[in-house]
């Protein structure tokens, strides 16, 4: 391929080889970017919570005012939900996945422990609980119905008397030995608390990317606590398939019982992802359209400018075409000075995407590009650059070399 | 080497059908220099695309070198052009982003000789034109002249059977002219077949013989160099 | 002249109009984008109380000392609210000309038509420095006084949607509510107020509705209304159990903001506020040297970060869009003036000056700009009503398209084509006078 007289040319006509290689680049950079930012929120979106989610839904209950009998009116409440037909079991919590509000604490391994050990979000359940949320057990047991008090609140420091925590939060806590039956403690208690069981997985109910919680998103602590308050969530487990009608029933029974709540909210755990990751999913889409748009422009651009430079050069490949050109040969031009200007161009843009991801990653506190990104980015403005070539490049070779014997 | 009978080039727009050339019937032999005259309008330029394989004739038959014309494909044409043919156009048709060397180069490149080949190549006809000094320089830094002589330098590099030339002092003064035509003088001294279309007689004058076109058709004149004018172009 | 040029400019557009078309679809597309979100980004950055933000300011005071492992807070150790017992010693001493603590807090009310349904009610405990001070409008009535503070009056201030809903939107100062079981006093209907965000209080849904309920302060302490908002128990002791417990512990659940009109009035608060915390120290509740700060409305916007990551990440993306998008136009630009050189350099023969081709090109630049801006314009009110669909209800009051943002748009479109064209321009410049372009 003659390369060299290529460049040449170009180098004579610098400008618009310029112009389309900064657009590529620029492509380049933001293409890698968002795709990579993409990959993320959708890969957050698809956490699992460790429940059997698709079978779950919560109400949201408020009491209106503030009854003196709010443990037996929670208790009549449960004992409703359970009686439904469909239901699996119910639990009242202070928390549920996906629910972005709930409760953290830091557990330490000593009483004397200056800083945590870790972060953990708290799971206000009785004994009913892993059944109601679906969990996993993978190892101890469920709490007794014995080790379940009453939490009055928020304002209640009792101690639990057990806990069940997460497997991540178990390795975290005592890496490369069983966490069951060691004991931790908890902040301004000071006797330890022993580990029953331990959970395949529960997520922290905070879902924001990079905000709290993200750190430590799969360390939860369940606590054997019957949490008694104006505001707590119901968590209701259903069997497959019935979880609509059971949602309707189970606000009636609630009504019913009792007028003087406010039912805030009722939605299926599903629902629940949605809202939680509408962000996420907005923010990915939007990066699309503007991904595929960026692509769109640079590709036009392409085509224009080196329609204009056809124009431009007609005479000229008019003679190479006298000189013994083929068709062939002319869109080989065309596509190899294009291919030139697209490397250049990629070049360019791997090193601004790269540090365009630097720069994010100290501001925004995003993760690394991986370099397979660039790659594929690279591939793609090439494959990109030679494909809008192809139309003005087809246009050239069908000039006549009976153009070189025409006058001026 | 160059043999046409009874070509005809026809162009049809939607009413009319008019033929630029027309039962037109010539025979160059290896070794020849024959210049090709004829009035403005006569079809001189259309023999000569005709001739250089740049155009596609309606009728009739063409042999280049033992090769039939008729039937080859685009590819196959352009392989014929690169390797029988050098040309030397009226306005030059240099490429200006290009320096000497490398317009040179362009047919050559087609050809698909190697590097060092090519290189020969160039620093000869370059040579042989007498500008092997002015290799690098671009189109835009010559005279009209010496652009002129780069351009057949471009024809001969790739040893073609056939120069073709079209009005190839038409750009050029006669002082540059006259370097022109005693370089094409001497390349067929030197055993080149040349077939230049020119509407000065006195160029005419210079070739071995001539044909004169009216018309789209050929009225042949005798093997002696004569001075006609286009009034008593028909005998 | 201009006139002249203009009307060329559109003639000469119209000879072309595959590129033309070009020309402006890149440009508007870009435009389109990008102010796009440049409207979100406004509206989250922007400032909620123009007129007053320098004057208000945020107070922080460090109650829990030196920590080291998990950082909470910022980089200076402090946190975004304060203790009760800090709440109650600033407002105490009175070094403000204005001031005020409050808290979320939020109600159930059961409306008098046994038909509907109890809902809940969004509230805010406060003192009667509030509403002048953050310049809350009023319908009907007015806000309480100091001495309903001091007594633990029973008086509510509700919102304009709560009243339509409760009253049906009559004159309800005077009338009762119950909330929760308690009987409220109206003293006064706010007419439609929603800062954005709500930077008095950042932690609550920052974008959400305002409160459409405000008590007393001092009332809501003595009626054992929890904090609906966060609540941050990170001291080294627990708090004792109970509501007692909670307002004697050093947990973080109150925001203060004091009104400073004059920078003398904030330098003189930053010494106040740093001899009560040495006074703590003196006292011995704190044990660490006095570490306070006070931030006028937007530094406090800033240091909070208003502007979530996916704005900024979207303005990014969305600018480098329009940068992509003015390449090119100057690319398009270029081949059009270039292929038009013939013209050019016959219009010099004929006395063209260069200043009349560098205005001719350039006026053609502007008009591509600013019929650009007109299709960006459309295509921004897409893109917003695009954006609302696919973000939360928190985004949709950001998504007012003003005057402004078109005045803003239009500008930015013209301003940027021209910029783009003037290196077509100048090559335009360059061209020689000719009657026709010379062999190659």
């Amino acid at each position: 391929m003659e390369l060299r007289p290529i460049l040449s040319a170009m180098r004579r006509n610098k400008v618009g080889a310029i112009l389309i290689g900064v657009q590529m680049a620029i492509t380049l950079a933001i293409l890698c970017n968002a795709l990579f930012i993409i990959e993320q929120r959708v890969a957050l979106s698809k956490r699992p919570t460790g429940t059997d989610e698709a079978n779950v839904f919560v109400i949201v209950n408020q009491w209106v005012g503030n009854p003196p009998d709010l443990a037996a009116k929670q208790q009549g409440d449960l004992a409703a939900l359970r009686a439904l037909p469909g239901v699996v079991d119910a639990v009242a919590s202070n928390s549920f996945p996906l629910h972005n509000g709930g409760s953290t604490e830091g557990i330490k391994l000593t009483p004397d422990q200056k800083n945590e050990s870790a972060l953990t979000a708290l799971y206000f359940s009785d004994e009913h609980g892993l059944n109601a949320f679906g969990l996993k057990l993978v190892a101890g047991r469920n709490f007794n119905a014995d080790e379940v008090t009453v939490k009055m609140g928020y304002t209640d420091f009792g101690p639990p008397s057990t806990i069940i925590i997460t497997r991540t939060l178990a390795d975290k806590l005592f890496p490369g030995k069983s966490a069951l039956g060691q004991s931790v403690y908890f902040e301004g208690l000071p006797k330890p608390v022993p580990i029953v069981g331990i959970v395949d997985k529960l997520q922290v109910p905070w879902t924001q990317a990079g905000g709290w919680g993200s750190k430590f998103n799969d360390n939860s602590t369940i606590m054997p606590f019957r949490f008694v308050e104006t505001y707590t969530d119901y968590i209701v487990r259903v069997k497959p398939g019935q979880i609509a009608a059971v949602m309707k029933a189970a606000e009636k029974s609630l009504i019913d019982l009792d007028r003087a709540r406010v039912l805030e909210k009722t939605q299926t755990l599903t629902e629940a992802r949605a809202e939680a990751y509408q962000d996420d999913r907005g923010l990915a889409i939007i990066l699309g359209v503007v991904c595929a748009a960026l692509v769109a422009v640079t590709a036009f651009g392409i085509v224009g400018l080196t329609s204009y430079w056809v124009a431009q050069r007609r005479r000229q490949i008019g003679i190479r075409r006298a000189l013994g050109a083929t068709r062939q040969a002319i869109i080989r031009y065309f596509q190899t000075e294009n291919f030139l200007i697209a490397s250049a161009g990629a070049a360019l843009g791997v090193a601004m995407a790269l540090g365009l991801n630097l720069w994010m990653v100290t501001t925004f506190e995003m993760e690394r590009l991986h370099t397979s990104y660039a790659v594929i980015g690279a591939l793609i403005v090439l494959l990109l650059g030679q494909l809008a070539v192809l139309w003005p490049a087809l246009r050239a070779a069908s000039i006549p070399p009976a153009l070189a014997t025409r006058a001026v | 080497m160059l043999r046409m009978s009874q070509l005809s080039k026809a162009y049809r727009t939607e009413v009319v059908e008019t033929f630029a050339l027309r039962d037109f019937s010539i025979h160059v032999r290896e070794g020849e220099f024959v210049a090709v005259t004829g009035p403005s309008g006569s079809g001189k330029t259309t023999f000569l695309s005709i001739a250089g394989l740049l155009e596609e004739f309606s009728g009739g038959e063409y042999q280049l070198d033992g090769v039939n014309v008729r039937g080859l494909n685009d590819n196959q044409r352009s392989r014929l052009r690169n390797e029988k043919i050098g040309f030397i156009f009226q306005a030059f048709n240099l490429i200006a982003d290009l320096n000497v060397q490398d317009n040179i180069d362009v047919p050559l490149r087609y050809r698909g000789f190697d590097g060092a080949e090519r290189r020969r190549r160039i620093a000869e006809s370059l040579g042989r034109v007498g500008l092997s000094a002015r290799g690098r320089h671009y189109p835009a830094e010559l005279s009209g002249g010496q652009q002129q002589r780069v351009a057949i330098a471009r024809a001969l590099a790739g040893s073609p059977r056939l120069l073709l030339a079209d009005e190839p002092t038409g750009n050029l003064d006669s002082q540059m002219a006259r370097g022109v035509l005693d370089l094409l003088e001497e390349l067929h001294r030197d055993g080149a077949t040349i077939v230049m279309v020119t509407h000065d007689p006195e160029l005419a004058v210079r070739a071995q013989r001539e044909v004169h076109i009216v018309d789209g058709q050929v009225v042949d004149l005798a093997p002696q160099p004569r001075l006609v004018s286009s009034a008593a172009a028909h005998l | 002249m201009f006139t002249y040029y203009f009307s060329l400019a559109l003639r000469s557009l119209r000879r072309n109009v595959v590129l033309t078309a070009l020309m402006i679809a890149a440009i508007g597309v870009g435009i389109g984008a990008s102010m796009t979100t440049l409207t979100v980004f406004r509206a989250m950055a922007g400032d909620p109380i123009p007129n007053k933000s320098r004057q208000l300011f945020a107070v922080q005071i460090d109650n829990w000392g030196p920590r080291q492992g998990v950082v909470i807070g910022d980089k200076d150790n402090l946190q975004e609210q304060i203790s009760y017992p800090d709440a109650i010693g600033l407002m105490n001493a009175r070094a403000a000309q204005r001031q005020s603590a409050m808290y979320a807090t939020g109600f159930s009310l059961i409306p008098p038509n046994p038909e509907l349904r109890p809902f809940v009610v969004h509230a805010r405990a406060a003192y009667a420095d509030f509403f002048p001070m953050f310049e809350v409008p009023f319908r009907y009535g007015g806000s309480w006084t100091a001495a309903d503070d001091a007594g633990h009056a029973d008086v509510v201030v509700i919102g304009r949607e709560l009243n339509d809903k409760v009253f049906g939107g009559a004159n309800s100062v005077g009338k009762t509510m119950n909330l929760d079981g308690h009987d409220y006093r109206v003293v006064g209907v706010l007419d439609r107020w929603q800062p954005t965000p709500k930077f008095y209080d950042l932690n609550n849904n920052k974008y959400g509705k305002s409160e459409e309920a405000f008590i007393p302060f001092t009332r809501a302490v003595e009626q054992q209304l929890g904090s609906w908002g966060n609540n941050n128990c990170g001291g080294d002791t627990i708090p004792a159990p109970g509501w007692e417990g909670r307002l004697h512990s050093e947990c973080i659940w109150i925001q203060f903001w004091a009104e400073l009109p004059a920078p003398a009035d904030a330098a003189r608060y930053r010494t106040f506020l740093n001899n009560y915390a040495a006074e703590q120290r003196r006292l011995g509740r704190f044990h660490w040297a006095p570490n306070t700060r006070i931030r006028n409305a937007r530094e406090w916007l800033a240091y909070r970060q208003a502007v979530s990551t996916e704005v900024r990440i979207l303005v990014l993306v969305s600018f480098s869009f329009l940068l992509v998008c003015l390449l090119n136009a100057m690319g398009l630009m270029l081949a059009k003036i270039m292929g038009r050189a013939v013209d050019i350099g016959v219009r010099r023969a004929l006395g063209a000056s260069r200043r009349a081709i560098f205005s001719q090109c350039l006026i053609e630049a502007g008009v591509v700009g600013f019929a650009g801006g007109l299709l960006g314009l459309g295509l921004t009110l897409l893109g917003l009503s695009g954006l609302r669909s696919l973000l939360s209800d928190d985004v949709n009051r950001l998504t007012h398209f003003s005057a402004i943002d078109v005045a803003i748009a239009i500008t930015v479109s013209v301003v940027a084509t021209t910029l783009a064209g003037l290196y077509p321009t100048w090559r335009a410049v360059q061209v020689q006078p000719a009657w026709q372009l010379k062999a190659q």
